[in-house]
């Protein structure tokens, strides 16, 4: 394929770049983003949370998207990365499970086939050097047994008690491997809810790509749950004694 | 193919212009052959820069033949790697009414590697199985597939570390009185394989969590999961 | 057919001189040898209903589905050839598939029925092709309500609010006549398909078959789905129940004769 070069808007210039000077192909890179999704297991199922924003580079640009996704009866889905992207898959997502519907023959998809199925996608666009700008996090009971697993722009996939995306990595994992590592078992909903809200909470105050409205989600046997979205309270009156950061 | 081919940069510099596909995820795997006997470990942990994935994502994998693939490198590939290898296996089960041999499969590998040499499945990989006479065979392959048959080998994070270790106790080579051509016994791998692994464990942050150990004999596949530093 | 062996018969490209296409009425004797499919457009929904005749009790019950659904909540039921018919489903799911990803909506009826119409016509006009063996009613709950449509082996699609293909239409399209669709509804729908197909076997001919049963309603989420085992269940009971019941007016009307 020949290179393009298209003049870019001025609004998706780089600030201090006047033009894009190289001719460039694919990837595009991401254009409207959505930040971290932190999720982890708990006694009865997944518990699972992303903020309602989609930003335009540093542009708090969309404040109600929604990043949470029923896949199906058993399985829900939190995209971070680009939200494009993010709707294309969903599309396609929502076309593998007319599919099965259509089948007639029973069966289900569970939570780890759509696991499967969507790590295959990833991993694929990513061989083609065409990679859909997400990570994502697939979360669902399937035949009584919790799953969570991530797969991203590489096709990474790994499986774990607690799971994030982005910020969330650095910020809310070091929390969850002291409050939820190991004892996944024991965590009520109530519990859950407390520290995923404890986690939001920190990423809020330290994410600048973050928004303090935010949708929470739990899978268990008796399927899947998207909350409308909320707030979390802050308190902002530290930040008057934070020395050293120009105050 | 994206529409938005022409977008030059994204909008804060991430420095995606040269997107490389490939990710080091860490982690470490060794194999040690013997005479009726092959050993291969590796650790657990899954990385992706500072941060840890999962302290739990094996890299190691018993295929249909009773050979195990070892991995370290790019999760990805080495998961996709490791599927392609276990169809073909398959394959050649119909084709042939018989398990695939593990020399065979060794070579199969290395074509199925070089096959993507334009893109490369960033994967370091060992195997490990019998050969026809019932002794320990084990391969190891950079990441376009060229291959050899050795009696210890090493690959991953914890190489560096780990490999003059093999060099030292497994290979003996250029040590006065040893003899170099003697092969190590079940006991004596079992013990330098967790000793290096204990010992990468102290100073590769990419290496720990859990090790797992698989022992294939005349008997079959033996699995044993011991405990690494978990920091 | 009076024309038969004339030579006018022998491609979908030849007309006869008195302006008939014999390829496809030959395809519509195929539609017509096969078990009765009915469809029926209520108030609250759209039921489809299949007499599947079975050539032997070995089939396994179940199997064999002549009823299946399109993008979820497309409902085809079919009589004639199977293995036309599967190659229509697919095209059904095919568009229904593309219209969503095109406009992320479910296809309306109109545009399905029409689309599958052009498609069952192109193979009315080249000699190199036969027509499709197989008449598909499809059923539809769309942002306009129940819809009910066939497409004929000619292409020629129509909507309906009952309709029959197979080889006992005429029992029962005069059965579907005397139904007061708008009031139905799909409960009493499921019913009265099933009477009908009861009614409009013939034990003589076909021994074995099987009822299917698919609705689209309220009930079923709106999409296309078989109906639970125990309103089959009472849907044979009651089409078995009026036919014992006909058999008895057959009899009375026998002993007045006498």
């Amino acid at each position: 394929m020949d290179p393009v070069t298209l003049e870019l808007p001025h609004t998706l210039q780089r600030p201090g770049h006047a033009v894009a000077q190289e001719p460039m192909t694919r990837p595009a890179g991401p254009i409207v983003t959505g930040t971290s999704v932190v999720a982890f297991k708990y006694r009865d199922g997944i518990i699972m949370a992303a903020d309602c924003l989609a930003s335009y580079g540093s542009l708090a640009r969309f404040r109600s998207e929604n990043r949470l996704f029923k896949v199906n009866e058993t399985t829900l889905l939190g995209a971070a990365g680009d939200m494009g992207d993010f709707q294309y898959m969903k599309h396609k997502l929502e076309d593998v499970m007319t599919h099965e519907y259509d089948m007639d023959d029973g069966q289900r998809l569970g939570t780890k086939s759509v696991y499967k199925c969507l790590s295959n996608i990833m991993y694929g666009r990513r061989t083609a050097i065409n990679p859909l700008w997400n990570a994502y996090v697939v979360g669902g009971v399937d035949g009584g047994e919790r799953v969570l697993g991530y797969v991203d722009l590489y096709g990474t996939t790994y499986t774990a008690d607690a799971v994030a995306t982005g910020f969330g990595k650095q910020i809310a994992i070091p929390m969850l491997r002291r409050r939820v590592e190991g004892r996944a078992d024991e965590i009520s909903e109530e519990e859950a809810v407390a520290i995923l809200d404890d986690c939001m909470r920190v990423l809020f105050y330290r994410d600048c790509r973050a928004l303090n409205k935010l949708r929470r989600a739990k899978v268990t046997a008796q399927g899947v749950e998207i909350s409308e979205p909320y707030s979390l309270e802050t308190n902002w009156t530290y930040a008057e004694s934070i020395v050293g950061y120009g105050a | 193919m994206r529409t938005a081919t022409a977008v030059a940069a994204p909008i804060e510099a991430h420095g995606h212009n040269h997107w490389s596909p490939y990710v080091d995820n860490g982690g470490t795997t060794l194999a040690i052959a013997g005479e009726d006997y092959v050993l291969v470990a590796s650790d657990t942990r899954q990385s992706d820069g500072y941060a840890i994935n999962s302290r739990y994502e094996p890299k190691a994998f018993v295929l249909s033949n009773n050979a195990v693939l070892g991995t370290s490198g790019c999760v990805a590939d080495a998961k996709r790697l490791c599927e392609v290898l276990e169809q073909r296996a398959q394959l050649y089960q119909h084709k042939h009414d018989r398990q695939i041999s593990t020399p065979a499969l060794a070579r199969l590998l290395s074509n199925t590697m070089y096959n993507r040499r334009m893109l490369p499945y960033y994967v370091f990989p060992v195997l490990a199985g019998l050969d026809s006479e019932g002794r320990g065979a084990a391969y190891a392959y950079d990441a376009i597939g060229s291959m050899e048959r050795v009696t210890n080998s090493c690959f991953g994070s914890a190489e560096t570390l780990i490999q003059p270790f093999l060099d030292n106790q497994v290979a003996r080579n250029n040590q006065r009185g040893a003899d170099p051509e003697r092969l190590l016994t079940r006991q004596e791998a079992l013990k330098i394989a967790i000793d290096a692994f204990t010992s990468a464990t102290e100073r590769d942050i990419y290496t720990g969590d859990y090790l797992e150990i698989f022992i294939i004999d005349a008997a079959g596949v033996h699995k044993e999961t011991r405990e690494l530093k978990h920091d | 057919m009076t024309s038969i062996g004339t030579g006018y018969d022998l491609s979908v490209s030849t007309y006869s001189p008195d302006g008939r296409v014999f390829q496809v009425e030959y395809a519509q004797k195929a539609v017509d040898n096969s078990g009765t499919a009915i469809g029926l457009r209520v108030k609250d929904g759209v039921v489809l209903a299949v007499e599947k005749i079975k050539h032997s009790r070995l089939l396994v019950p179940g199997s064999n589905k002549r009823i299946m659904t399109a993008g979820r909540h497309i409902g085809v039921a079919a009589a004639g050839w199977m293995s036309d018919t599967r190659h229509l489903v697919k095209r059904a799911r095919d568009e229904a598939h593309h219209y969503h990803s095109v406009y992320k909506a479910d296809i309306p009826a109109k545009i399905i029925a029409e689309r599958m119409g052009m498609y069952v016509q192109a193979y009315t006009l080249y000699s190199s092709v036969r027509p499709f063996g197989v008449s598909t009613i499809l059923a539809c709950v769309d942002t306009d309500g129940p819809q009910l449509y066939m497409v004929e082996p000619s292409g020629q699609f129509t909507g309906y609010r009952g309709c029959a293909a197979g080889k006992g239409k005429q029992a029962a399209k005069t059965e579907i006549e005397k139904l007061k669709l708008e009031e139905l509804t799909v409960r009493d729908a499921v019913k009265e398909a099933a009477r009908i197909i009861y009614a409009a076997h013939d034990e003589a001919k076909d021994k074995l078959f099987e009822l299917e049963l698919s609705w689209i309603c309220a009930e079923s989420g709106m999409l296309h789905a078989h109906v639970p085992a125990d309103v089959l269940a009472e849907a044979i009971q009651h089409a078995e129940r009026s036919l014992d019941e006909d058999d008895d007016d057959d009899d009375e009307m026998e002993d007045e004769d006498l």
